[in-house]
């Protein structure tokens, strides 16, 4: 039985413009979650809950099967490393060693030699102020620096935005080395499907507030196709989009030849040739377009969707 | 180490199953050989762009078959392929690649007397001068 290392139970909050919630999430200890989702999603109202820089009107959370409604306790806090959306301010005219100083106060686990590995690799410059660093830089230093604290949870908001493909790929190096050596969580938004698929044991798709669902990734793999068949016309297309339901736009591509969207593709490509429709090829869906369907309200259809936990 | 597995998108076939097959042939064909220290869970996982979860099933049945064992602390090693599972690979392997040419055969309605042929030519050409 694995361990939760976060639980959320119908959590509500109130934002000037929006609600997010009711969430009710179960977040496994030792995995990577991916929370995906447009922009206003709520994912980073969800990342502040979790680090009680706001608090839900509703609901409870769990830290590890605790629930902590007085403040997070000091351990607590201390095996908690946070890489925020945007750069805090009050670091901004300390240099790079200045700010490291001040965090390793905070964590009792700080590896020194660790962060300067780190550092040398990303190529962070010492001597500047973190104010005067490029956002890639910063965002350089701001992940060294949460992973030195040797957290055991790791959250991460959208950790890739301003980083170069080179120190992109460096840093899907460096978590995946943490997590081979510890058994940390790690719950981290994104816009990056490449990070999704690189990084994520689990993905969260959020829109609008809500919770769309959860799903091990590769449960996702190869669970929608493309498909391309032979119809005449739009009416044969119709009366064969009417005997297929649950798959979705239905289009003429050229005279002669239509194309729709289906899940579970082999398990109805027989009834297809049964109806005399002649299939010209497939393709599986990628996993952007997979959670694009889904966030259009076309839930996958999960056979083991909890798989391992 | 680097694994030289290759995933079909596009196939109808489980992700763990191929990765589990692929992985099987390379240690039973001798590819990966007997002792091999394989890459840990998490690292393969961002290889092949999977879960840790998938390749930690593939590891486990492939341990429970025999052909890997896992040390406490050091990581996951290639144990020793029996000469009878190397055998029964042989057969398999071949058993398959003729079934699916066989199937294409039939998907551009090869008759049985021309698939002969051509088999029989295939075979003769690729054999000539071996013996």
């Amino acid at each position: 039985m694995v361990q939760m290392a976060i639980e959320l139970r119908n959590v509500r909050k109130e934002r000037r413009n929006k609600t997010i919630g009711p969430l009710t999430l179960n977040l496994p200890q030792g995995y990577i979650t991916a929370l995906v989702g447009q922009n206003g999603s709520g994912k980073s109202t969800l990342l502040h809950m979790l680090l009680q820089l706001t608090n839900p009107e509703e609901g409870e959370i769990h830290w590890f099967e605790n629930k902590h409604e007085s403040g997070l306790p000091l351990e607590l806090r201390q095996a908690i490393a946070y890489v925020p959306e945007i750069s805090l301010t009050e670091e901004n005219h300390w240099t790079t060693m200045d700010a490291a100083r001040f965090r390793s106060h905070w964590y009792p686990l700080w590896d020194n030699a660790y962060l300067e590995e780190l550092l040398t690799k990303f190529e962070v410059p010492r001597n500047l102020t973190l104010g005067r660093m490029s956002k890639g830089e910063r965002r350089k230093f701001e992940i060294a620096a949460a992973l030195a604290a040797c957290p055991s949870l790791l959250l991460l908001d959208e950790p890739s935005s301003g980083l170069d493909p080179f120190a992109w790929k460096m840093m899907i190096e460096m978590l995946t080395r943490y997590m081979d050596k510890s058994n940390a969580t790690i719950i981290m938004s994104t816009h990056n499907v490449e990070e999704v698929r690189r990084l994520a044991d689990y993905i969260v798709l959020m829109h609008q507030g809500q919770v769309l669902g959860m799903a091990e990734k590769d449960s996702l793999f190869g669970l929608w196709s493309e498909v391309w068949i032979h119809a005449n016309d739009e009416e044969e297309l119709a009366d064969l989009a009417a005997e297929l339901p649950g798959s979705v736009h239905f289009a003429m591509e050229t005279p002669g030849v239509a194309s729709f969207i289906t899940q579970q593709f082999q398990q109805i490509e027989e009834r297809i040739h049964s109806l005399g429709v002649k299939v010209i090829k497939s393709r599986s869906l990628e996993l952007d377009e997979i959670l694009s369907l889904w966030t259009q309200g076309h839930r996958p259809i999960l056979i083991d969707q909890m798989r391992g936990v | 180490m680097w694994i030289p597995i290759q995933i079909n998108e596009n196939s109808a076939e489980p992700l763990y199953h191929q990765i589990e097959t692929q992985l099987r042939s390379l240690i039973i064909s001798g590819v990966i050989t007997e002792g091999t220290l394989l890459p840990s869970i998490r690292e393969f996982s961002a290889d092949l762009k999977c879960s840790v979860i998938t390749v930690r099933r593939v590891y486990q049945d492939l341990e429970n078959e025999g052909l890997l064992r896992t040390r406490q602390g050091t990581g996951t090693f290639v144990s020793h392929v029996g000469d009878g599972a190397m055998e029964g690979y042989k057969q398999d392997a071949v058993r398959k690649a003729l079934e699916s040419a066989v199937e294409v055969a039939q998907s551009v309605q090869c008759s049985f007397d021309e698939l002969q042929q051509i088999f029989q030519e295939i075979v003769e050409r690729k054999y000539k001068g071996l013996e």
